[in-house]
């Protein structure tokens, strides 16, 4: 039994020429992080919102731990989904304490043991009393969370809960959500349209565009072996160039000449193809066969961005973008070499 | 409820599927799916609805009535009418809503932009106290002013003694029963309209306007003139609007001082049972109020303005040097005929008044009724703005803001409008509620339902949806939500209209008068006829007492602008 699953959803709003998703189907295990990945109007929210019984799909059903909540036939309505969820504005009540929002709706005998439990899971003991505009973002998500897991729901949803906090705190919630949710063993999906919080939070990651699913995989997998050119530009910084296949199941040819994988590629030879190569593929040393120039460097910090102007095979100007070590002193107008390291080359089909 | 949805869902999607074995026809199924679209795919609950569409209809009512009346009247009468009263009424009601309403925008944009912009000595008092005539009803004004300047009042008695003035100027030349004498009252009591509105805006007006013109090479004046004045051009615009409106239905200052325009006509006619002409004269005036409303859309629509947010810096405040002398004379004439006159009158026979024995148990008993009938509205008010306000914000479609905009109808609708509309709605087909108490509410409700609705939706539109949707979430159905999220968080805004309710009924005059039963006197009628009655002993201690009622929620409407 699959902790959700959707068939063939589909929603069209009003007035609108294109389906906000179209045909989705996904299925999440019990216990497991997934993430929503995508543009804004990629479709994730509604489809969030359509779990959550918010929107009411066109089209398909939706299934969560084995109950039907939305099929031709079938209607059930938020309140009775057995749904928790946190909003990207956490929606805590104004008028109710951290106790009382945690609780609300909560009528079991139990009821306070389970608010003081829940409470305690995600570090909040000692602020019961206090109202939302008393706390912190950090603290106000904390809340927000404890709120939606309060009543043991069968599903938990989150939509962009990181986009109001600052990065600091960002990156420590991330970490403190993915303990909260691992510890209360509730299935999660989260929509996102942060790669960074999808990579750090998630089991696997749902890319969508146009309301259609891109790919869906492990994070590493969506990272290093994109399925198109839409999910190897979203995630990640990358350079992508055409090319064909060449003879052999290993290579393809591009303007930069012919490039040789590791792995056979899978595909049938001259097939019209994109190539991502990652800017950590690209080494600038002394031996490499690339001969360009700096055009462009930007510290970040931890490296430094570099922009290689290459003159490619058929004459055309080529920008690749590449990582230099921050102790490294290169110069704007510098002549460089890159080398192609092949071990994060993906190739993709160029109709996918 | 729910197995309502569960028949939607069913019905939309054998729909999708291109309708077939299913046993519904095909019209059926067109509607149901138009029925989701008007809603946007969410339709609200039945009972929130049947609330909502109720609320629209009692507010349609009298003016679908009064419409249906005047023109079933008779082309004949109708004849009569333009060519006899109509064209005279027409200029006393224009021609004293235009002169009012320049009045008091000028006194209004000057006031403010004194009290806001300049170093005048005690600028809070002034910025406080400018507002009170607001507390003041113009028919309250009214008696004060033919108290003091009347026919057999004081200034008439000083100058009838002083043989130089009465050499020079003649006998006694003013006459306030007279189109001045109106035109003076109403600006004197509407200007803070246009006050108000206009200090708001010019507090938040942007420096960076001003300087910018200054570093253009511009001086004070022509500051003033061409930035400040058209910067401020949409909030003259909407309290010229709201003083013409006010100017067009009041009916007590006008029938106080005899001045004869539409809403003093209709009342009259009625009064002579003659209903059918009442209706006619009623629909011309609705009519206007239309043609007024229309300026006012179309003006707006033409002049966006926009202040650009963001580098928002205290205002500059500007020195009068040697115009301090004179702002402060006008500051203080302008107070002097708004605020001192008219309160010192009325507690100078006030004060004889109770010496006299005037707070005896009739006029607690006026005071009980004006009390019970104000309260019952007001929680009716904040009862029925709920569902409205509620559909609007949650429910967006046409039908919820149909009902919306009935509900902002009675804020242009004339008293005397929506008591004739009720007079003949109750005598044809409830007369067991005729000229009762009841009827009196109702007739109330339709016109200071708006003031609830507005405080309402503002409280409401500050509560984000993923509210209601965090609460549907952790299990409440939407009916639970309304109750334990939304109308504990809306409750300020709740009560804030109620408040302004309440004190709009205590003040209200045409309305009672046409509609209530025999004997069922509230304070506002017994001013009306004390005063009438030139018995100002009696009249004083009510008027007071309006007053005084009427400042509370004031504080409120200074604390919002």
């Amino acid at each position: 039994m699959h902790a959700i699953e959707l068939k063939t959803i589909t929603k069209k709003y009003p007035g609108a020429e294109k389906a906000a998703v179209s045909n989705l189907c996904l299925t999440v295990e019990k216990g497991e992080i997934v993430t929503l990945l995508g543009p804004s109007g990629c479709g994730k929210s509604t489809t969030l919102r359509m779990i959550a019984g918010f929107k009411k799909a066109d089209k398909g059903s939706i299934t969560l731990a084995g109950n039907i909540m939305s099929s031709s036939n079938t209607w059930i309505p938020p309140e009775r989904r057995g749904v928790g969820m946190v909003f990207q504005d956490y929606a805590l009540f104004p008028h109710l304490n951290v106790f009382n929002n945690v609780g609300f709706g909560y009528k079991d005998r139990d009821r306070k043991e389970r608010i003081a439990e829940i409470i305690e899971l995600v570090n909040l003991k000692g602020y019961e009393k206090r109202y939302p505009h008393q706390l912190s973002g950090g603290q106000q998500q904390r809340v927000a969370l404890a709120r939606a897991l309060a009543r043991k729901p069968v599903v938990i949803l989150l939509d962009e809960p990181f986009s109001s906090l600052d990065a600091d705190l960002r990156n420590h919630m991330r970490l403190e959500v993915k303990r909260i949710i691992k510890e209360s063993g509730a299935t999660a999906i989260f929509v996102s349209h942060d790669q960074k919080d999808a990579l750090a939070i998630s089991d696997s990651i749902v890319v969508m565009n146009h309301g259609i699913i891109q790919q869906k995989g492990t994070p590493q997998e969506i990272y290093q072996y994109p399925r198109n050119k839409f999910v190897a530009t979203f995630v990640g910084q990358t350079n992508i160039l055409k090319g064909k296949t060449g003879e052999d199941k290993y290579s393809v040819i591009t303007a930069l000449g012919a490039i040789r994988r590791t792995q056979p590629h899978g595909l049938k030879p001259g097939e019209e193809v994109y190539v991502s190569i990652r800017p950590d593929s690209l080494e600038v040393n002394h031996e490499g066969q690339i001969k360009g120039y700096i055009k462009e460097l930007t510290y970040t910090g931890q490296s430094i961005d570099a922009v290689v102007e290459v003159i490619a095979d058929d004459n055309t100007k080529l920008h690749l973008l590449t990582h230099i070590h921050p102790q490294e002193h290169k110069k704007v107008g510098e002549p460089v070499r890159l080398e192609i390291i092949p071990h994060f080359i993906s190739v993709m089909p160029s109709c996918a | 409820m729910c197995k309502k949805r569960k028949n939607t869902t069913k019905l939309n999607n054998a729909y999708f599927r291109g309708v077939g074995k299913q046993a519904f026809p095909t019209t059926l199924l067109s509607f149901q799916k138009k029925w989701l679209d008007t809603w946007r795919g969410n339709p609200p609950g039945p009972i929130l609805l049947i609330f909502g569409l109720i609320t629209g209809i009692i507010m349609s009512i009298p003016i679908v009535y009064v419409i249906w009346r005047s023109l079933s009247a008779g082309a004949e009468r109708w004849i009569r009418l333009l060519d006899t009263r109509i064209p005279q009424l027409l200029w006393n009601t224009l021609s004293l809503a235009a002169a009012v309403t320049i009045c008091a925008v000028v006194i209004g944009i000057s006031l403010a932009w004194i009290v806001i912009r300049t170093d005048i000595p005690g600028k809070k008092f002034w910025q406080w106290i400018l507002a009170l005539p607001l507390a003041i009803p113009p028919y309250v004004g009214a008696v004060t002013y033919i108290i003091v300047f009347g026919r057999s009042g004081w200034t008439r008695d000083l100058w009838l003694n002083s043989p130089w003035l009465t050499s020079t100027f003649g006998i006694y030349p003013i006459n306030v029963y007279s189109f001045w004498g109106v035109f003076l009252i109403l600006s004197m009591f509407t200007y803070p309209y246009v006050y108000l509105i206009a200090s708001a805006a010019l507090r938040k007006m942007n420096n960076n306007f001003e300087e910018a013109a200054r570093s253009l090479g511009m001086n004070t004046s022509q500051i003033f003139w061409r930035v400040t004045l058209s910067l401020l051009r949409p909030a003259i615009g909407a309290g010229a609007i709201l003083v013409s409106l006010y100017v067009m239905s009041d009916f007590g200052a006008v029938a106080m001082l005899r001045y004869v325009t539409f809403t003093a006509a209709i009342y009259f006619q009625r009064a002579g049972f003659d209903t059918a002409s009442a209706a006619i004269l009623s629909l011309v005036l609705i009519l206007l109020t239309i043609i007024i409303l229309w300026i006012e859309s179309v003006s707006r629509r033409k002049n966006k303005y926009f202040q650009t947010a963001g580098t928002h810096r205290e205002l500059e405040i500007l020195p009068l040097g040697k115009w301090k002398v004179p702002a402060l004379l006008y500051v203080s004439i302008i107070f002097l005929f708004s605020v001192l006159l008219p309160i010192s009158v009325l507690a100078y026979w006030s004060n004889i008044g109770i010496r006299m024995g005037a707070l005896d148990s009739r006029f607690f008993g006026f005071a009980l009724n004006s009390l019970k009938i104000s309260t019952l509205t007001s929680l009716l008010c904040m009862l029925f703005a709920l569902p409205v306000v509620y559909l609007k914000n949650r429910y967006p479609s046409i039908i919820s803001s149909a009902i919306d905009r009935l509900a902002y109808a009675g804020y242009a609708l004339p008293g005397v409008i929506a008591a004739l509309g009720f007079i003949f709605i109750f005598n044809n087909h409830l007369p067991a509620l005729y000229r009762t108490f009841y009827m009196i509410v109702l007739a109330f409700i339709v016109r200071f339902l708006p003031q609830a609705v507005q405080t309402s939706e503002a409280s409401i539109s500050l509560i984000s949806p993923r509210i209601d949707e965090a609460a549907r979430s952790l299990g409440c159905p939407p009916w639970k939500v309304l109750l334990k999220v939304i109308i504990p968080n809306m409750l300020p805004g709740i009560l804030a209209g109620g408040a302004l309710v309440f004190v709009s009924s205590i003040k209200e005059l045409p309305v009672t008068l046409m509609l209530r039963p025999p004997g069922f006197d509230t304070l506002a009628v017994r001013v009306y006829f004390e005063a009438h009655e030139a018995v100002y002993h009696l009249a004083a201690p009510a008027a007071l007492l309006i007053i005084i009622a009427s400042i509370i929620p004031l504080r409120y409407m200074l604390s919002k602008y």
